[in-house]
C-alpha cells in the first residue's frame, strides 16, 4: 500500500510521517509514535478511551485517519504535563482516587480539559453529561466527577498565581 | 520511532503513571520480529466444519482447554473446549482459525485468505432449549453438565404460607474497558508470557496444562490490568494459540481483543434462573426453602458454569435463620460462549433468589419488609443446613435499618428498596506473597494480581505496621511466576484478606531472620541485610461479612428507571484504606445499577449474539447514575490484620434492592433483571 505524507505537530512537537491511508489515528500515535498513552477500548466509538485534543478539542482518535490530522496541532496525555510536573488535573485525578486501573484515564482527562476550558466551573451534572462519550468500569464515575471539580479548582488557583504581580 | 521494551518496563504498579498515560499495557508492548494474530471466528452457534483451508487451525494444533482459576471445575471430557473448534463450532465467536502478519492490519487482511465450509445446525440457545433438546456434545446423554444438591431433602412443612416463584438474571458481559490480550515469546526454550489478568499463576498452570510444557519452561508476567471483574482470571484459546505460535514461528505473538470480540468470546457472567418455594407461618417466620438452579453453561465445561450450580445453592438462605433448606443445582450446556465469573460469581445470584423471595413474602403478608427480614435472622452464629456458617446477622442489620434511615424513607417514598446479604469471600486456599529487602529498599510480589484495586495500597501499609520502614521505600510489582513460583488470584473479594495475611506472614518471617541474625529487630537492622522470604498463606478459616443497601428510584411515562438514591452500608473489616474501600463500593454500586436497568448480552433463537456494542451491552454512562451513599461499619475480621471482603459487595446488594425499589414504585411484581422499560410503561 502507497504511503502518505503527513505532517502534523503533536505535544508541540513538530512530525512528519508517512502513513497508510487506512490507518486510524490512534494507532498511528501508538504504533508510528509509541505514544501508548492513548488507548483502545471499543470498535464503535463509545468508550473515549481514545481521546485526544485536536487544536485544542477533544476528538476520539479512533474516529478519524491519521492522514486527517495532517496539518493539525494535536494534544496526547503524554503533552499534558509541562517540565515532568503533573498537570493540576492529573494530581486532582491522584488525590480523589479519579482512577482505578487508570485505562479510562488518559481519555477522562482529555476530555476533562476540553470541558474545562470551555467552562472553568462546571456544575457536577454538566460533568456528567460531558462524560457521556467516555466509559469507566471502575470508579462508577463518582470519583472521576470529584476529581475533575477539585481539578477546576487547582487550575484557576494556578492561573491565579501566575497572574500575581512580582513584588 | 520509540516502543515499549519489555527489558526495561518498570514492573511496579503505581497510579502517578497511569495518569501521565505512561501505564504498560499489554497492548503496549513491542518486541522486535512481533507478529500480530487475528482469529477466524465461528458465525454460526453450532454447525459442522464441512472444510477449512488456510490459516493455524485444529489440523496443526489438537490442544484442549484447561479449566483453570475461579470457579474453574473439572468437567466429563466431553464438555472440554479444544483450542481451535475441531469438526464443530458451538457459539459464535468460537476460534476456528489464526493468521499472523506483521501487523493488525494486515493479520486482518489475512483473515480473508481463509475459507471454512459449515453446516449449521440447529442450536439448543436457552435453558429450556437445554432441557428440551439432546445432547449438543455427542457421547454425552443430555446437556446437563454438573448436577449437585445442597442439603438434605425434607417432607414439605405444613405451614399457612407457601409461596413460589421463578427469577432469573440474565447474561451480563463483564467489559473491561480494557479488553483482554497477551504477547508471548518463546525463546532459549522458555516461554515468557504478558498478559492482562488476575491471576498469573493461574494462566501459567493452564498454558503447561494445554500445552504440555515443564512448568519451569513458563514464565508468566502481569501487566498493567485495564479492570477484569472475573472475566481475565482463567484461561482462553487465544492464550494457548499465541503460545503455541510463537514456539512454532519462533517469533514473538501479539493478541488484542476487539470490543465486539470481547462481546462473543470472553465468559460472561449471571445467566441463572431459579426456582425458589418458600414454606412460612403466619407471623413470616420461613419453615423451610426449596430450590432447583438452573445455570446457562454455554456451550464447554471450561467456564465456571459447573461451580456456579452448587456455589449459588450453598449460599440460597442468604444471612437467614433457615432451619430447612434443599436445593438442586443443574449446569446446562447451550450453544453459547461459556459463562464465567462476573463480580459476585454466585454470590448475587443466590441473594437474588431468596431476597426477591422476602420481598414476596411481605407483600403477601402485608408486612414491612425489614421486619419479615429481622423475623429471619439470628442474633446467634449460624450454620445454615446447606452448610454455611454466618455471623450473628441481627444485631448488624438493626445498625443498618437505622444507618440507612430506611423507616423515614420508607415513609416518604413509594419507591423504596432495602436489602440484606452476608458476603462469603473466597478465602480458600489463601494466598502468595514474597518480600525481598535489598539495598535499603523492600520489593514485594502476590500471588494474586491486582487489576485496579489498588493492592500497592494495603500492602505499603502492612509493611509499615509490621516491619516499622517508611511506605515509600516499599514497592508491589506486577505479578510474576518467577517471583511467586504458586499462588492464586485476585477474585472473590479476597486480596486484602488473604493477600494482606501473606504479606504480613512474610513481614514476620522476616523479622525473624532479622532477630535471629542481630538478637534484636530493627527496621535499621532489616534495611542494611539482604533477605528473600516467600510465603503461601493456606487458609481454610471462614470468614464472612454482612451488608446492606437502598434504593430508591423514579419511574417515567416510558418506563425509564431513574435512580435517586442508592446507598450501602457494610460490614468491611478493617479498611486498611478508607478512600480504596469506598472507590472499591462505588464502582460496584455502577455495576449492580447496570446489571439492574441495562445490562445483556442478547442473543435470538439462532444463537446470533445481537448485542453489538459496548454501549449496547448496557455499561453505565457518568449521567445514568447518582451520587452513591457509602457508610461503613469496621468490625476487624480474626485475621492478623482485620480485613474482610468488599469487592463484590455492592454487586450483591444494590441489584435485589434496587429491583424492589422498582417493584414498589411500578407495584408489579418483578422476576428477572435487567428490568426493560417496556415492562414498566404505564
Ligand atoms: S477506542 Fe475510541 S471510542 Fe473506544
Ligand atoms: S479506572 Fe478502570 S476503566 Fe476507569
Amino acid at each position: 500500500m502507497s504511503l502518505v505524507k503527513i505532517k502534523t505537530r503533536i505535544n508541540g512537537k513538530a512530525i512528519e510521517s508517512e502513513v497508510e491511508p487506512r490507518k486510524l489515528l490512534v494507532h498511528f500515535l501508538r504504533e508510528d509514535l509509541g505514544l501508548t498513552g492513548t488507548h483502545v477500548g471499543c470498535d464503535t466509538s463509545n468508550c473515549g478511551a481514545c481521546t485526544v485534543l485536536i487544536n485544542g478539542r477533544a476528538v476520539k482518535s479512533c474516529t478519524m485517519l491519521a492522514v486527517q490530522a495532517d496539518g493539525n496541532e494535536i494534544t496526547t496525555i503524554e503533552g499534558i504535563s509541562r517540565n515532568g510536573e503533573l498537570h493540576p488535573l492529573q494530581k486532582a485525578f491522584l488525590e480523589k482516587h479519579g482512577l482505578q486501573c487508570g485505562y479510562c484515564t488518559p481519555g477522562m482527562l482529555l476530555t476533562s480539559l476540553w470541558l474545562l476550558k470551555k467552562n472553568r466551573n462546571p456544575s457536577e451534572e454538566e460533568i456528567r453529561k460531558n462524560l457521556s462519550g467516555n466509559l469507566c468500569r471502575c470508579t462508577g464515575y463518582q470519583s472521576i466527577v470529584e476529581s475533575i471539580k477539585y481539578g477546576a479548582q487547582l487550575m484557576k488557583e494556578k492561573e491565579e498565581e501566575q497572574e500575581m504581580p512580582v513584588r | 520511532m520509540s516502543s515499549v521494551r519489555w527489558e526495561d518496563m518498570d514492573t511496579a504498579y503505581d497510579a502517578t503513571s497511569l495518569v501521565r498515560g505512561k501505564g504498560h499495557f499489554v497492548d503496549d508492548i513491542r518486541l522486535s520480529n512481533m507478529l500480530h494474530m487475528s482469529v477466524m471466528r465461528s458465525p454460526y452457534a453450532r454447525g459442522r466444519i464441512l472444510g477449512l483451508k488456510g490459516g493455524m487451525s485444529s489440523a496443526d494444533f489438537k490442544g484442549k482447554l484447561a479449566s483453570v482459576g475461579e470457579g474453574a471445575s473439572p468437567s466429563s471430557a466431553l464438555s472440554i473446549e479444544p483450542v481451535f473448534a475441531t469438526g464443530f463450532v458451538n457459539y459464535v465467536g468460537q476460534p476456528v482459525a489464526a493468521v499472523f502478519a506483521d501487523d493488525r492490519y494486515r493479520s486482518t487482511d489475512l483473515l480473508d485468505s481463509i475459507e471454512v465450509d459449515y453446516e449449521p445446525l440447529k442450536p439448543v440457545v436457552t435453558i429450556d432449549d437445554a432441557l428440551n433438546s439432546g445432547p449438543i456434545h455427542s457421547g454425552m446423554n443430555s446437556n446437563v453438565l454438573v448436577e449437585a444438591t445442597q442439603g438434605k431433602d425434607f417432607p414439605d412443612p405444613n405451614t399457612p404460607i407457601v409461596l413460589e416463584d421463578i427469577l432469573e438474571n440474565d447474561r451480563v458481559s463483564t467489559n473491561p474497558i480494557e479488553p483482554r490480550g497477551i504477547v508471548t515469546d518463546y525463546h532459549n526454550g522458555v516461554l515468557n508470557v504478558w498478559i492482562s489478568t488476575q491471576s498469573v499463576n493461574s494462566i501459567k498452570t493452564g498454558l503447561v496444562e494445554s500445552l504440555g510444557m515443564n512448568p519451569d519452561d513458563v514464565r508468566v508476567m502481569q501487566t498493567d490490568t485495564g479492570g477484569a471483574f472475573g472475566s481475565k482470571g482463567g484461561l482462553y484459546p487465544e492464550y494457548v494459540i499465541a503460545a503455541y505460535a510463537s514456539m512454532k514461528y519462533g517469533k514473538p505473538v501479539k493478541w488484542i481483543e476487539s470490543r465486539r470480540e470481547h462481546l462473543a468470546s470472553t465468559n460472561p457472567g449471571r445467566g441463572v434462573r431459579g426456582r425458589v418455594k418458600i414454606f412460612a407461618a403466619l407471623n413470616g417466620k420461613i419453615a423451610g426453602m426449596k430450590g432447583e438452579v438452573l445455570v446457562d453453561a454455554g456451550a464447554y465445561g471450561t467456564g465456571s458454569g459447573g461451580f456456579s450450580a452448587q456455589y449459588i445453592g450453598f449460599m440460597m438462605t442468604g444471612p437467614y435463620s433457615i432451619e430447612n433448606a434443599f436445593v438442586t443445582g443443574r449446569a446446562l450446556l447451550t450453544n453459547k460462549v461459556p459463562q464465567g465469573p462476573y463480580r459476585g460469581a454466585g454470590r448475587p445470584e443466590a441473594s437474588y433468589f431468596i431476597e426477591r423471595m422476602l420481598d414476596l413474602l411481605a407483600d403477601e403478608l402485608k408486612m414491612d419488609p425489614a421486619d419479615v427480614r429481622l423475623l429471619n435472622m439470628s442474633d446467634k452464629p449460624f450454620e445454615s443446613p446447606l452448610g454455611m456458617r454466618i455471623d450473628a446477622a441481627r444485631p448488624f442489620f438493626e445498625t443498618a435499618v437505622n444507618e440507612l434511615e430506611y423507616r423515614r424513607e420508607a415513609k416518604l417514598t413509594k419507591g423504596v428498596g432495602l436489602s440484606f446479604f452476608v458476603l462469603v469471600p473466597a478465602l480458600y486456599t489463601g494466598e502468595s506473597a514474597r518480600i525481598i529487602v535489598k539495598g535499603g529498599r523492600v520489593s514485594v510480589w502476590l500471588g494474586g494480581n491486582s487489576h485496579g484495586q489498588g493492592h500497592e495500597v494495603f500492602v505499603k501499609k502492612l509493611v509499615n505496621e509490621e516491619l516499622g520502614v517508611p511506605e515509600d521505600i516499599v514497592t508491589l510489582y506486577r505479578g510474576d511466576t518467577k517471583m511467586t513460583m504458586v499462588g492464586e488470584g485476585s477474585w472473590g473479594s479476597r486480596s486484602a484478606m488473604v493477600g494482606g495475611a501473606a504479606v504480613v506472614a512474610a513481614c514476620r518471617k522476616l523479622k525473624g531472620d532479622v532477630l535471629r541474625e542481630f538478637g534484636n529487630y530493627t527496621a535499621d537492622n532489616l534495611l542494611s541485610g539482604s533477605y528473600d522470604e516467600f510465603v503461601n498463606d493456606e487458609t481454610r478459616r471462614s470468614i464472612n461479612s454482612f451488608g446492606a443497601n437502598l434504593a430508591t428510584v423514579e419511574i417515567g411515562k416510558m418506563g425509564n428507571v431513574k435512580v435517586k438514591k442508592c446507598i450501602a452500608y457494610y460490614d468491611v473489616g478493617r479498611a486498611l484504606n478508607r478512600d480504596m474501600v469506598i472507590g472499591q463500593i462505588q464502582g460496584g454500586m455502577a455495576q449492580g445499577i447496570g446489571q439492574t436497568l441495562h445490562e445483556v448480552l442478547s442473543y435470538n433463537e439462532d444463537g446470533q449474539l445481537i448485542t453489538s456494542s459496548i454501549s449496547d451491552a448496557g455499561v453505565p454512562l457518568a449521567e445514568d447514575l447518582p451520587n452513591f451513599g457509602v457508610k461503613i461499619a469496621e468490625n476487624r475480621s480474626i485475621l492478623p490484620h482485620g480485613a474482610k471482603g468488599v469487592g463484590e459487595s455492592p454487586t450483591i446488594g444494590v441489584p435485589t434492592a434496587l429491583i424492589r425499589a422498582i417493584e414498589k414504585a411500578r407495584g408489579k411484581r418483578l422476576r428477572k433483571t435487567p428490568v426493560m422499560p417496556e415492562d414498566l410503561m404505564e
